[in-house]
């Protein structure tokens, strides 16, 4: 059945909402990988970066989807390169978490007693500003509901706005976390120190591409 | 069997397997958003649709109408060989059933007007050659490719916007919609009635002017408003409840409008279309009663019975199987935007026939569809079935032409 009917083709949308809820499902488990790693608990933090692993190839194949359904024929109510940043960028969360995953599993690593509160700080910060991201994309259908425009229009810009201050806050800890780390000196053996830069980094890198988010969605909403 | 019974039999069917394409091949288009929408389930659409088109296609369907669809050919040509004329007619009708056959297989929303007009247009060139054919009508019915799909966008893209700043826009949507609900109401009733009414009716010997449609349609109007004022409500709200949820209950209430403007979409159809099925009988008819040929034909009731009745049996046969793939492939589509686009498409179709534009209610229909779509209504829509679509309108007059030449043929062939 082909008719003028077929000229509504299946919503992109919806398996986009459905790739964030596995990018979310992936920043769940970035709170449990870093209290297992403080406890030692490594056999955890090996379970844990599996499943991350897991996550984030699910949501690859949620992704490649959406790619390979995307044709050039299609007519959204946004800028198809748009659509595609917003969908890069929440990939590069799922990716951003992998890594933070992969790194912690290299070696049996110990968190410093000098840095764990503002580790604390910035895992608990950075987590947040994800959900933030997570809670955006969910606004989609709403946001589609009312064409881009209105309250409704409204409600996200302003959260969009939070959300950028947000990343600005995790930047601002991720310094100090780094501070912190490089103070230890040689009380911090040279590996050590270089994934725990490594983490910090990547910690900082799931904050930056939420805010990635937020970005996209303004465009959406200038347009 | 003499050869008038014969060919009075040989008509009836024709016509009769006209009404039935005419009723499979749009029914889904009429129908199809508001079951994409859930606004109906697939059963209630069908009826609903059967109701509508019968009414359309009995009581406003034409009751005077012209010889030849469009007048797309002066038919007196044939005064001296009257017969020739009822060869053709039937051509016609075989050639525009065996298209919208086809079409209504393959999926493509063709326009049953034009495959009549490209009917006619092909006896004709056999029996008068070029010249006969009126090329001024042939142009309007070209335009109507460009014309029926703009309007219908426009349209619908003004609808949709206003549907969108009135209510969606809004902090608390459903307390809009629930104000703005009786007036959309009495547009439509407004709209509908005129439409039955002026001009309509005839077979109830109704003759009225404009003025006396437009004070009965304004009445019927405010009746509407004033019973949808009340039912409206009824309607639960509660101001604590989120935008999404308000958006939610905002689009049940849309439902009720798209289920009216499911009803006059099929209405508009059944009006506007079923004189492709029974105006060719009808020439025949009158031919075959004093032997002469007329510019104008009375359209005996029996025939409007019997094609609205038709049109009706091929919705049930063919367009619910056609229906029922519909409701299950279209899930993106809500309420708000089926309405605009079917409020569109219909209004489109009514008035501008009443004004003797040509105007096709699938090409209009297209057209409202994706101008919802640019006012950024619709999560996505699949532009490559446009082509597609525009290839099925340009083939539509080429192809019944040709059968409907050699079908003319072969009557002359074998019969005087």
């Amino acid at each position: 059945m082909r008719s003028i009917l077929s000229m509504f083709s299946k919503s992109p949308f919806k398996p986009l909402a459905s790739h964030m809820d596995k990018v979310r499902a992936c920043v769940e488990q970035i709170k449990p990988l870093f209290d297992a790693l403080e406890n030692r608990d490594y056999d955890s933090v090996q379970k844990i970066s599996e499943l991350i692993v897991k996550l984030e190839h699910e949501a690859d194949m949620i992704k490649d989807d959406i790619r390979t359904h995307m044709r050039q024929s299609m007519f959204l109510p946004v800028d198809k390169k748009d659509f595609m940043h917003l969908l890069s960028a929440q990939d590069d969360i799922a990716d951003a978490v992998e890594d933070l995953a992969v790194l912690l599993r290299i070696k049996n690593l110990d968190t410093p007693e000098e840095i764990k509160p503002s580790l604390h700080e910035l895992v608990n910060h950075v987590v947040d500003t994800a959900h933030m991201g997570c809670d955006l994309i969910s606004e989609l259908e709403a946001l589609l509901e009312a064409s881009f425009g209105g309250a409704e229009a409204e409600k996200v810009e302003k959260a969009t706005q939070k959300l950028g201050t947000a990343e600005w806050e995790a930047d601002r800890k991720q310094f100090k976390l780094a501070q912190g780390l490089f103070k230890l000196g040689n009380d911090l053996g040279p590996a050590d120190l270089l994934l725990w830069n490594e983490v910090i980094k990547k910690l900082g890198a799931v904050a930056d591409k939420t805010e990635q988010i937020g970005k996209t969605l303004r465009i959406f909403l200038s347009q | 069997m003499d050869l008038d019974t014969f060919l009075l039999l040989f008509a009836v069917i024709a016509c009769i397997y006209m009404a039935c394409n005419i009723g499979a091949n749009d029914v889904a288009n009429a129908m199809g958003t508001s079951v994409g929408s859930k606004a109906l389930t697939f059963k209630q659409a069908i009826m609903i649709a059967a109701v509508a088109e019968f009414i359309g296609a009995f009581f406003v369907g034409g009751h005077v109408s012209d010889t030849i669809r469009k007048g797309m050919l002066d038919p007196t040509i044939f005064e001296a060989v009257p017969y020739h004329l009822v060869y053709g007619m039937i051509s016609a009708l075989i050639a525009a059933a065996l298209w919208l056959h086809i079409a209504s297989y393959l999926g493509w929303p063709v326009s049953t007007t034009h495959s009549i007009v490209g009917g006619v247009v092909g006896f004709g060139v056999i029996a008068g050659g070029m010249d006969v054919i009126n090329w001024g009508k042939m142009g309007q019915v070209v335009l109507s490719w460009i014309v029926s799909p703009v309007m219908g966008g426009v349209v619908a893209y003004l609808v949709f916007k206003f549907i969108s700043t009135k209510v969606f826009s809004k902090r608390t949507p459903m307390v809009y919609a629930k104000n703005l609900l009786p007036y959309m109401v009495f547009w439509v009733f407004v709209i509908l009635s005129n439409a039955m009414v002026y001009k309509g009716l005839k077979n109830l010997h109704l003759n009225l002017s404009f003025n006396h449609a437009l004070v009965i349609s304004l009445v019927v109007g405010s009746l509407a408003f004033a019973v949808t004022k009340f039912l409206v409500k009824k309607i639960p709200y509660n101001s604590s409840w989120d935008l999404q949820k308000q958006f939610h209950e905002t689009e049940n209430i849309f439902k009720y409008l798209q289920i009216l403007t499911a009803f006059y979409v099929a209405f508009a159809h059944g009006s506007n279309d079923v004189a492709n099925a029974v105006g060719p009988l009808a020439a025949v008819v009158g031919i075959l009663k004093d032997g002469h040929v007329h510019m104008k034909v009375i359209m005996p009731t029996w025939i409007l019975a019997l094609g609205g009745g038709f049109i009706v049996f091929g919705l049930l046969i063919w367009g619910a199987k056609v229906m029922k793939t519909v409701g299950e492939n279209i899930t993106e589509l809500t309420p708000s935007r089926g309405f605009a686009a079917t409020f569109a498409a219909a209004t489109v179709v009514l008035i501008c026939s009443k004004m003797g534009l040509p105007i096709s209610t699938t090409h209009t229909l297209v057209g409202s569809v994706i101008g919802v779509g640019m006012a950024r209504g619709l999560p996505t829509l699949n532009l490559a079935i446009i082509k597609m679509i525009m290839i099925s309108w340009v083939s539509t007059i080429p192809f019944t032409a040709i059968i409907s030449m050699l079908c003319y043929k072969t009557f002359l062939m074998f019969l005087p």
